[in-house]
């Protein structure tokens, strides 16, 4: 009976012991264990410099608080699979009407001053983000078409999510980092939103800060360099398959500078081992210094295209020039300008000849997402004249434009923001293209904030014919944009009137709702295909190529992923598993 | 005197006033705010962002925006930093000390030089030396300073390729592991690091500099009263120093007053280019944000500084020059 009863108490806590680590799956990383070197710091630059330590108001595409967390929450993804598994859950369990998630989380989880990290720490995290006077940037992420998410603690170690309708993005909302609620909770309690905007300035102590990820802050001095060194307490709980507890590095450098260029020239005098170079003129410049010698170095030229789009709309809300609108709620129309875009000279000429072209609003690096079999309006100019043709613009005025019966010339203007040198480039391109059948095109760069205004006025007249421009956040749940798709929608950006004008929109806004609610992913992704259908058949907006993603590190790192999930969405590496060679 | 400065001072009132608010208006002139930015940002909706907008403020007339900025003027306070959510003067002030280590030594080191050269220009007027002085001032004038940084990165480089030493830092003001180095030799890392920057930055100035010394020079020794002092049968070393020269430097008292600004508006490009974190990268970036309060607040500084300034080269004139008194 004792024996048993012993018997089971080891089971009990070798059980315990199993679910309080992670174990950092080996198909992530090129090296074996037994590879690994612990020790060395990581260093790379970043663009433009961190601007608060508070994980509540930042605000900044790369901000502290992401980085010490890791950007990780109840849940991950496992870029071999893209499928969601728990990390600071041990399990998580949906509800049989799919409204419910209830997450187990891990047990043994510190903070780097010591407590254990409970629902407690999850709670207060949502709180203090869904207070509107706080002003958080992740506030719309806990909200579903306006409807809160709420978060409900069931005991110290499980926590519930309830959704107020089934959502395929659901998981999105479980990843958010949570923050010490012994922190921010006495804080909050006393002095409300205010206090807590006050709290972890850059001028704070990084002694004070406190983490729950990989990182901790060493040091940090102002438009210079941020100094991360390992937090022990996380490698407590995250292992590789040897039982080694991560990271490996002992410091992660990064240094602030400001120009491509002069990050391009550390890169190549050795000083940081990351680089992501976006010209062809820089891949050329590190494939030189590889070829000579003069850097060793790993270069993954065409790695994957970026996680963006690309993009010509136009305005269907002209009401002041009747013309122009009729012209522009045509399919035949935009079908004919879809073939006088040349994508492969954008890539050749603007791009190097690095870039991917895109026809549907998935971006080309959602692979499982892309509808290979819809229609592509390839660039055509004798098909474009005819369609062109036959929207009665046959004749051609005394400067070589066409004009419709009633004398109307065929034109328009074209705008995008200034300084975007490729996107001016790729206007150029479909200017000439354009004069080459006789459609003129008057274009203009103007500045982004105008640019922005004009495309995003609501109503039946809107200040614009086409812009040219871009949209990033797609995702791999369901990578159509809540504010693009839906007629209502803010980004709704070729019709703001409000009201679907075209059934095929009607159609899109209903497959969205339909494709978001769909828990099945085989079933989503044919909810996906149909939509990019109807958009190639729509197309709402022309969509023209973007550039690739070419990662590069210096060859004293090791630990990169294997090659098949090096892309723009995964990354390079997991810095986790990345060590320093020599 | 007294009563000049009194005069000069209450003259700076309306003066401030109207600077400042002219430069409120024109950075609000330009379209769109500190959150157009994020209006295309698919995951952040517009109502979320027309909040942002009123808890900035942003949503309230410009006379508002700015009566309420003077008042926090008036109790010492800056303003607000969008982007950083912190005091401007925080935020800012780190970034001008560390501008003040390539500006204060270029500063002195520009005089150092340009005015002797300026000066061996006008007394060997057309000789070999100024020849070849006066192509480098060209040069220099008309290489833009980013361009210099870009070339001394370039040069950098290739000795680095070639010898595999770097003799100086291509970016950057300290070296990783700089908190875990003693004193002195963080002061000797910095120095280290400034040597490219501070030389780049005088590069520029010192063709103007030096080029406005020969001309000032080249007048005055033709004045009449050069002539009389030879013609009296002094020294020519007496001549040039004692007669000509204190007489063609007091147009550049008339300058030291702009210095005082200058001092913490940083090196220019050479910043960003060097990545050197001094405030003109940093104040690029709140332009580009539209980061209200930190242009603002920032320009109101310079704009003190430079009234300042202004009043002391004035003063210091009449004290150099005994042909100028104020009554």
């Amino acid at each position: 009976m004792k024996k048993a009863l012993v018997l089971i108490g080891l089971l009990a806590l070798a059980g315990a012991a199993s679910a309080q680590t992670f174990v950092w799956p080996q198909k992530w990383t090129v090296a074996k264990p037994q590879e690994a070197k612990r020790g060395g710091t990581l260093r790379a630059a970043v663009i433009s410099d961190f601007r608060t330590f508070n994980p509540f108001i930042t605000a900044e595409a790369t901000n502290v608080p992401d980085l010490l967390s890791g950007g990780r929450g109840l849940v991950t993804r496992d870029p071999t699979t893209g499928d969601w598994i728990p990390y600071m859950a041990e399990s998580f369990t949906v509800s049989p009407n799919k409204l419910e998630i209830t997450f187990k989380i891990r047990r043994g989880m510190k903070w780097s001053d010591g407590r254990p990290i409970t629902a407690d720490d999850w709670i207060t995290t949502w709180r203090i983000h869904t207070d509107k006077a706080v002003g958080s940037n992740s506030y719309d992420t806990f909200f579903l078409d306006g409807k809160p998410i709420v978060l409900r603690k069931i005991d110290d170690y499980t926590i519930r999510f309830i959704y107020p309708k089934t959502d395929a993005e659901a998981f999105n909302v479980a990843i958010f980092a949570p923050w010490p609620a012994h922190i921010f909770g006495p804080v909050y309690q006393r002095e409300g939103a205010e206090g807590i905007k006050k709290m972890w300035p850059l001028s704070e102590d990084p002694a004070k800060i406190v983490s729950g990820g990989p990182w901790l802050i060493e040091s940090y001095r102002p438009g210079e360099r941020l100094v991360l060194k390992r937090n022990p307490a996380f490698g407590e709980w995250n292992k590789d398959e040897a039982g080694n507890p991560l990271p490996y590095l002992d410091r992660y450098e990064i240094k602030i500078v400001k120009d491509t260029n002069a990050q391009l020239a550390e890169f190549l005098a050795g000083n940081i081992d990351l680089m992501a170079p976006a010209t062809v003129d820089h891949i050329s410049q590190i494939r030189q210094a590889i070829q000579q010698g003069r850097l060793d170095a790993t270069i993954k030229v065409n790695a994957s295209p970026v996680a963006s789009s690309q993009f010509m709309v136009f305005n269907w809300n002209k009401a002041s020039d009747p013309f122009k609108q009729s012209l522009f709620r045509s399919d035949k129309f935009r079908r004919a300008m879809s073939h006088l875009v040349n994508r492969q000279a954008v890539i050749d000429i603007v791009y190097g000849g690095l870039g991917t072209p895109m026809y549907t609003s998935v971006y080309p690096v959602l692979t499982q997402w892309v509808n290979p079999k819809v229609p592509k309006y390839e660039y055509d100019p004798k098909q474009a004249a005819k369609l062109l043709a036959e929207l009665g613009f046959t004749k051609k005025d005394k400067e070589g434009y066409l004009v419709d019966s009633k004398g109307r010339r065929l034109e328009f203007n074209l705008a995008t923001n200034a300084g975007n040198n490729q996107r001016e480039q790729i206007a150029k391109l479909i200017v000439d293209e354009a004069k080459k059948v006789g459609v003129k095109v008057n274009f203009q760069a103007i500045d982004f904030n105008t640019l922005v205004g004009q495309l995003l006025s609501s109503g039946p007249d809107r200040p614009f014919d086409a812009i040219i421009i871009g949209l990033t956040g797609g995702g791999l749940d369901w990578p159509f944009g809540a504010n693009v798709v839906p007629c209502k929608g803010n980004l709704h950006m070729w019709n703001k009137s409000g009201q679907c004008l075209d059934p095929r929109e009607t159609q899109l806004d209903a497959l969205y709702s339909r494709g978001r609610a769909e828990l099945d992913f085989k079933k989503r992704v044919e909810i996906g295909y149909r939509m990019q259908e109807i958009e190639a058949s729509l197309l709402p907006v022309i969509y023209i190529a973007g550039p690739n993603y070419h990662p590069a590190w210096n060859n004293r790192l090791g630990g990169e992923h294997p090659d098949a999930i090096i892309s723009s969405i995964w990354g390079q590496r997991e810095l986790e598993l990345t060590f320093i060679k020599k | 005197m007294t009563a000049y400065i009194l005069r000069r001072i209450l003259y700076l009132i309306p003066t401030f006033f109207g600077a400042t608010f002219l430069a409120f208006l024109i950075i609000q002139m330009a379209p769109g705010d500190y959150l157009t930015q994020l209006e295309l940002d698919p995951k952040i909706t517009p109502e979320t962002i027309a909040r942002l907008r009123s808890q900035f403020g942003l949503d309230r007339p410009i006379y508002e925006q700015y009566l309420l900025w003077m008042n926090n003027l008036f109790h010492l306070n800056l303003g607000y930093s969008f982007a950083y959510q912190a005091p401007v003067l925080d935020v800012i002030w780190p970034r001008v000390v560390n501008s003040m280590v390539i500006v204060i030594p270029s500063t002195i080191l520009l005089y150092l030089v340009a005015i002797p050269i300026g000066v061996y220009g006008a007394v060997r007027q057309y000789s070999l030396g100024d020849r070849i002085l006066s192509f480098l001032a060209y040069v220099g004038l008309s290489v833009p300073s980013f361009f210099l940084a870009l070339i001394a990165i370039y040069v950098l480089l290739q000795i680095k390729f070639r010898t595999g030493v770097l003799i100086f830092p291509v970016s950057g003001m300290t070296s990783s592991g700089f908190e875990q180095m003693p004193p002195l030799k963080q002061w000797l890392d910095i120095a280290w690091h400034a040597v490219v920057p501070i030389l780049v930055a005088t590069a520029n100035d010192i063709a103007g500099l030096s080029r406005l010394m020969r001309g000032q020079m080249l007048e005055v020794l033709g004045q009449d009263y050069i002539r009389t002092a030879r013609a009296k049968g002094l020294a020519e070393r007496v001549v040039l120093y004692k007669h000509a020269f204190r007489n063609a430097v007091i147009p550049f008292v008339a300058t030291l007053g702009g210095l005082l600004p200058s001092l913490i508006s940083g090196a220019g490009f050479v910043e960003v280019v060097m990545a050197w974190p001094g405030i003109t990268p940093f104040f690029l970036d709140a332009i580009a944000n539209q980061d209200l309060y930190v242009i603002a607040g920032f320009l109101t500084v310079s704009l003190v500084l430079l009234m300042i300034g202004n009043l002391v080269s004035d003063l210091l004139l009449a004290w150099v020059d005994p042909r100028i008194r104020y009554e």
